[in-house]
Parts: C-alpha cells; structure tokens; sequence
C-alpha cells in the first residue's frame, strides 16, 4: 500500500498538471451516491468531497444517499448506472469484501470499475480506561483467568475474536451491538470488557475514557502509532476497509484516469484532507485504480477464508 | 456554572443573525411536521448542507429549531386531517381529530401548541440545569433495563389500543413479525428478505408509518367521501367560543408536567424516541383521568399528553449526546454529523473545550421555543385554512405529500408498493377495528426489544439470578407483569359486561 507522502504528490501534481487538458470533463451536474444515511463519517466526508469535486471538475455535484445492507441496496441500485461517468459511487468496500460471502447479492467484484482510494479505515479492539488490562497482552492474560465478554460489530471481527479465544482458552461470550453508537454505552457503562470498534473511539481516546488495545488493519493507524496490529501481535487475521470510487462496469478507461487523478487531487485538497482527518478521525490513504481493484479482491478473499473457519 | 460565558451566549443568541437563523429553522421545521410523510430526519439531513455557510452556532440552532418545529407542526396535521406529520403525532390525533370534529379545532390546535412549547421549555431547562453533570446516569442503563422498559411500553401500549384483547394481540404480534424483517444484527445473515436488498434494512419505517397511518386514512376519507358528502370536513367558522380557555389550561396543566417528565425521561434514554415518548405518556394520562373512556372522543388532556412529551423529546435527546456523545435518537445521531462538519467533537468534552458555544445552543434553544410559540399562535388561522379546502382538494394532496415523502426516502418504486400494501394494511385494519397504533409501535419498537435482549442473555449467560442485582430491570420487569394482568381482568370484566347487557 502506498501512502502519499507530501513530495510525491507535488511530483505527482506537476506530472499530471499538462494532462488535464486533454482529460475527460463532465458535461452535466454529476451525481455522487452514498451507500449510507446522511449523518455518518462516509456521508460527511462524502459532501465535502463533493466541494472538492466540483473545484476539479468544474460541474455540480449532488449527492444522493441510498442507505441500507452496508451499502448493498446502493450497489444493487448502481448496477443499473449510466457508464458515462456523470453518476459514480464514494463509499467503504465492505459491499463487496463481505456482503456477498453472507447475502445473495445482484452483483459482484466484476461488475464496477474502482478509480482510485482516497480513505482508511481504522478497526480496532478498545476497552474501557479504567479497566485492568491496557494492553491486549493483559487482556488475553485476564481472559485466561476471567470469563469475558465482547461487544462485536462485524461477523469478522466476531470469528477472529472466537478464533483467538479458543486458542488462549478463554471463556468469551460475544454480544451484537448495532453499530458504534451502541458500543459506546455498553463499554463505558461496564456491561461489556471489550469491543470491536469501527471509529468510535477517537471521540473517546482522548478523554482517557477508552483504550485502544490493538488495531484489526494490516497497518497501525497512524493517529496511534504506538498501538500495534494483531498481526504483530502473532495472530495472523486482520479485517481492512478502505473508502473508494466505483463507476458502473462498462466505463470507459479515459473516464476512470480522470476521476484517478481526482482522488489525487482530492488527497491534496485542504478541506477535504481537514475534514476526514480532523472531523471523521480517519486517515487519508491514496490508491491508484490498479491498486484499488487488487486490494478490493485480496480483502474479499481473506474474509472469505476468515469466515469459513 | 460559569456566568461569564452564559453571559456571552446570551449576546450571541441574541443578534440579528441567529434570530433569522432560529426562525427560519422552526419555520422550515413547522411546515415539514404540517406535510405528513416529511419527516424530521429527511427535514435534517436534506438541512444539514444548507448550513455550511452558517457559523457553528447558528448551524446547530437552526437544526435543532428545525426538530423542534416539526415535533409543533406535526400536530396541526394530526388534529386537522387526522394524519399525524411525523410517526410520534399518531397520539395526538386520537383525541385531537375528534376534538376537531366537535366543532373545535382551534382549541385542539392551541392545546397541541401550549403542550408542545411547554415540554420543549421544561425539558430544554432540565437539559441545561440538571441533566448534564447526571449524564452518566444513562449508563446505568444497560441491556437489562432497556429490555424491560421495552417490553413494559409494548404491553402498556396494547393495554391502550381497549377492545378485544385478541385482536390487540394479533395487531402487536404483526408488528413484532414484521419488526424482524432485516439483517440479523450479529450473523448479517438476512432474515425474511427474499432476496429484495431494499429488505435487509427492516421493512422502510416511513412506509409502514405513512401507510398505516395517512394514506390509510385518506382511503378512509374518500370512502367516506363518496357516501356523505356533507359529514366529511371540519369547517372552521368563526366561534369565540373555540379557543383555549383558562379552565381548560389548568385542567391538562398537570398532563402536561407528566408528559414533560415522561418524555424527558424517554428522551434521556438512547433508542427509545418521540413515539414511544408520546405514546407512553397518553397512556399514562388516559390511566391517571378519572374519566378515562373520554379519551380518544376529543379529550383535551389526550391531545397535551402526547404533544409535551413529543416535544420533551428533542431536547432530552440532547442529554446523552451532550453528555456522553450517545445520541438518544436519529435526529440526535444526524446533529453529531452536523457538529462535525463544523469541526466539533460532540461529548464529554464539549462542556470543558467549548462551554461558550454549548451555552449559546441552550440560548439559541430556549429562543426557539419561543419563536415556536408566537409562530404557532400566529399562524393557527393559516394553518387551520387547511380545513377550508374541500375534501375532495385535501385528499389527493395529501396522497401526493405520502408518496412524495416516500420518494425522498431513496427507495423507489419498491418503496411505493410496499407503502400501498401498507395502505391497504392500514384501511382493513380501521375497518376491522384492529388497532394500528398498537401493530405501529409493536414494529417501531422490536428491533430495539430483540437487541437489548439479545444483549442480556448473552451477557447473563442465560443465568436469571443477574436481575436480582438490577433493581431498575426488577421493576420494569414487575411493572410489565402488572399491567399484563389488570389487561386480562379488563378484558374479562369487559366481556362479561357485554355478556349480561340485553342483545339488541
């Protein structure tokens, strides 16, 4: 994975500076769909990229939210888009990694074309601040002698906290949570011991309120760059999401380089950059539409070895 | 309390900018809560760009008048078309309408207005004075005690649907079987969606509530319509008796604190919401009267029950998302986006970082109330001109509002038919006298209900002894036993009545 270092992006930005004339321009106001409410980290970073969208290309760009199945209802719905590069897709590949292993979905990998990333994903395992372990050594330590409980948000993150326990031999009851809203009130209200997060501890870390034990992405965050990752930890699983652009299957490769070299201004872009980091707590991670596609299909198939165990 | 930043809040809430702003937010808010199938949350989101270019403050308090305004104005439609704007007017319409009816809807419409801006204040006080350094209070309630009072506000509100108790029974139990519909919450396996992906999210909310509720209401209506024509609208003459009087005040001026109180408490509590709130405290009115079966005929005390607590609602939300960065509701959880995109981090922190802009909010909050009053007083003759327009105008409008409504929610056609099927639900359940309004929260509250008891066994590890160290679940858990047994010697009591009057 390549992050965009500072230098490299000015490089980049020179290079690609000549090209624009030459690339391909919108002709009408755009549509930008959402794969979820409005109100969410995707929704927010999603309409201020917006703004960033229509300062590159220099149309409109409405957005439009179709909620539901993590992003499958606006998937299934995106089958049926024009491939002209007017109507196109910001949103997190778990429609893709993970509904069709569970779900009877209308599409596959196959059926878009993904022009670039443009966010990180940052799931983690947190406990409460005050709780006796701070680490995830000392939990699995703690585990070995108590009976524990965890709040799970994904099917993912449930199998490889079952796998883990069953290694460690630890007696781990495992509770739904609907989503991060939820999580918050049963770990810090001391129901739970620990949690899958999604991004809901950024808000809580730095009250001391919660601990990030361990980090479920194939990298440390790099808003705690002291928190290791399972895989460091000797666990080899590790569930990654990354927010990118899909547009419908038949587009034409002129139409995915412009909205590439999008992402790349839009990584660039101070308010959008502001925004993720500063208001959604995510961080910005750049892929090229090459990169985007194999990291889409490499995540598909782990989490479908993840779930089959 | 730092005075000097209250001081400073109350100068900024107080310019020309922020009364536009707050204005125009519960204005905006109004109309949306008139029009039945514009919801608050779809008023919010499609709100929230538009408040880009405002400061923090002002952004957050036109959304946050914006709420408040649709919780007031969803009350003119329940009371004059018997269409509730938003889901948690439903049970202001059972008495409102009938009011309305009798010749007196300007008095429904300004009971609605006084118990709406009443709860607002009263609950807006008790978020700034005492619920803020108590908002840890939530915490204490976990799965256990959330599961209780769920089941508690499902069998209370059964108990209020009256009639057969079978037929209650038969209309929650749809409403659970359909409140199962959807994505398991912890495999993602989904469950009864047949392969429709429009499904896997639960059957759409706003369809089964515009459904049941309004479109079903105006097949009523044109059925109605086509047998007689004279009985159909409520005319508005000019009658210097139809206004609210100061008797009548002091008699709903105790439903109203007990609303307030009540949805207060619904508010606090993450998940729960202005349905179950408004619902809850009409049932507890209609137990505390000394002449219950007047409700649902045009009580007054009906109509202030379910608007104060439908109002206490919006600010009490603001309790745990303030305090603790929960939000209480969905328009709660939309105002977190908000004060994000304004580069705010909603939580514990706000109170210590940004007391300034928090105390500005409560401001800007309190003024809203006001803004709401005087506009709703104002207004109530344009508003109420909605009943001069002759049936055969207001009911294809009404449709159009429904499925527009729909529309917006981003589902398409499949939302459309799936709000005609409830429609269709809806009328055979009035025909039939099925109570809708028990089937309606029985939905609302399921997926709620099956989460948090999921939670406690789970957590319990199915061992029953954990409740002993739960008073607050023991008592819920008590209070639902009771009200399940006073319903069946109701029901018995009632049958047996029916048994030894004459047949006629």
């Amino acid at each position: 994975m390549k992050k965009l270092t500072l230098a490299s992006t000015a490089l980049c930005a020179l290079i690609a500076a000549p090209a624009l004339a030459e690339e391909w321009r919108p002709t009408q106001p755009m549509t930008m769909v959402i794969g979820f409410a409005p109100g969410g980290s995707t929704d927010i970073q999603g309409r201020v990229l917006a703004r960033t969208l229509e300062e590159y290309f220099g149309q409109p760009v409405n957005v439009v939210n179709q909620p539901g199945g993590g992003g499958a209802v606006a998937l299934t719905r995106f089958l049926n888009a024009e491939p002209d590069g007017h109507t196109f897709m910001f949103g997190v590949q778990l429609g893709l990694t993970f509904s069709p292993i569970v779900t009877e979905v209308a599409y596959e990998i196959d059926d878009f074309r993904y022009a670039g990333t443009l966010v990180g994903g940052q799931f983690g395992v947190v406990a409460a601040g005050d709780a006796p372990y701070q680490t995830f050594e000392e939990l699995i330590a703690y585990g070995k002698e108590n009976p524990m409980t965890y709040a799970q948000q994904l099917p993912m993150d449930e199998a490889i906290m079952r796998i883990i326990a069953e290694q460690e031999g630890i007696d781990l009851a495992i509770v739904p949570t609907g989503g991060g809203g939820g999580m918050a009130p049963l770990l810090l209200g001391g129901e739970v011991d620990y949690a899958f997060s999604g991004g809901t501890h950024a808000q809580y870390t730095p009250t001391g309120e919660m601990n990030v034990l361990a980090f479920l992405t194939a990298e440390r965050s790099p808003f705690y760059p002291d928190v290791p990752t399972l895989e460091e930890l000797g666990y080899p699983y590790a569930i990654d999401d990354f927010r990118s652009f899909f547009l419908p299957g038949d587009t034409p490769d002129e139409i995915v380089e412009a909205f590439e070299n999008a992402a790349r201004f839009a990584v660039e872009h101070e308010p959008f950059v502001e925004t993720t980091v500063e208001n959604t707590l995510h961080p910005i991670v750049f892929m090229d539409a090459e990169e985007t596609e194999a990291t889409i299909r490499s995540i598909r198939e782990a989490n479908e070895a993840l779930m089959a165990q | 309390m730092d005075f000097s930043a209250v001081g400073a809040a109350a100068s900024e809430a107080l310019t020309l900018a922020s009364f536009i702003g707050i204005g125009g937010g519960v204005l905006l808010g109004y109309i949306v809560g008139v029009i039945p199938g514009l919801s608050r949350s779809v008023a919010i989101s499609i709100a929230i760009p538009m408040t880009f270019y405002m400061s923090p403050f002002i952004a957050i308090s036109f959304l946050i008048g914006l709420s408040k305004g649709t919780a007031a104005g969803s009350a003119v439609s329940a009371i004059l078309l018997n269409a509730p704007g938003e889901a948690s007017s439903a049970a202001t319409a059972l008495d409102g309408y009938p009011l309305a009816k009798q010749g007196k809807p300007k008095t429904a419409l300004q009971i609605g207005l006084i118990a709406s801006v009443m709860g607002d204040i009263l609950a807006t006080i008790i978020l700034i004075f005492v619920a803020i350094p108590f908002a840890r209070v939530a915490l204490m309630f976990g799965p256990y005690e959330m599961a209780a009072i769920l089941a508690f506000a499902l069998v209370f509100i059964a108990g209020l649907s009256g009639g057969n108790i079978f037929k209650g029974l038969a209309a929650g139990g749809l409403g659970i079987f359909l409140g199962t519909i959807g994505l398991d919450n912890q495999t993602g396996l989904p469950r009864l969606t047949f392969g429709y992906t429009e499904l896997m999210d639960g059957m759409p909310l706003i369809a089964v509530a515009i459904g049941t509720l309004a479109l079903s209401e105006m097949f009523v209506q044109s059925e109605k319509l086509r047998y007689d024509r004279e009985n159909m609208s409520v005319a508005l003459k000019k009658d210097a008796d139809d206004r609210i009087t100061m008797p009548i005040f002091k008699r709903i001026l105790p439903t109203i604190l007990r609303g307030t109180g009540v949805g207060t408490f619904v508010g606090a509590l993450p998940g729960l919401g202005p349905s179950v709130g408004s619902f809850m405290s009409y049932g507890m009115a209609q137990k505390a009267a000394k002449e219950p079966e007047k409700f649902g005929k045009g009580e007054p005390k009906g109509i202030a029950a379910s608007e104060s607590a439908d109002n206490a609602v919006i600010p009490a939300a603001l309790i745990p998302l303030f305090g603790l960065g929960i939000p209480g509701n969905v328009s709660a959880a939309l105002l977190i986006g908000a004060f994000a995109i304004h580069g705010i981090t909603v939580g514990p922190l706000l109170l210590r970082d940004n007391p300034e802009l928090l105390y500005s909010i409560f401001a800007g909050m309190i003024l809203a109330s006001l803004i709401m009053l005087v506009l709703g007083w104002y207004g109530l003759m344009f508003f109420a001109q909605i009943t001069r327009v002759p049936p055969h105008v207001v009911i294809p409008i009404v449709i159009f509002f429904c499925l527009a409504g729909m529309m917006l929610q981003g589902y398409g056609t499949f939302g459309l038919i799936i709000l005609m099927a409830f429609a269709l639900l809806g009328y055979l359940m009035k025909k039939y006298d099925y109570s809708f309004v028990t089937f309606l929260v029985a939905f609302i509250i399921t997926p709620m209900l099956e989460l948090n008891l999921r939670q406690s066994i789970i957590l319990s590890r199915g061992n029953w002894e954990i409740l002993l160290n739960r008073p607050i679940a023991m008592f819920f858990i008590a209070c639902t036993v009771i009200a399940l047994v006073a319903l069946i010697i109701r029901t018995f009591k009632k049958e047996q009545a029916v048994a030894n009057a004459p047949a006629d």
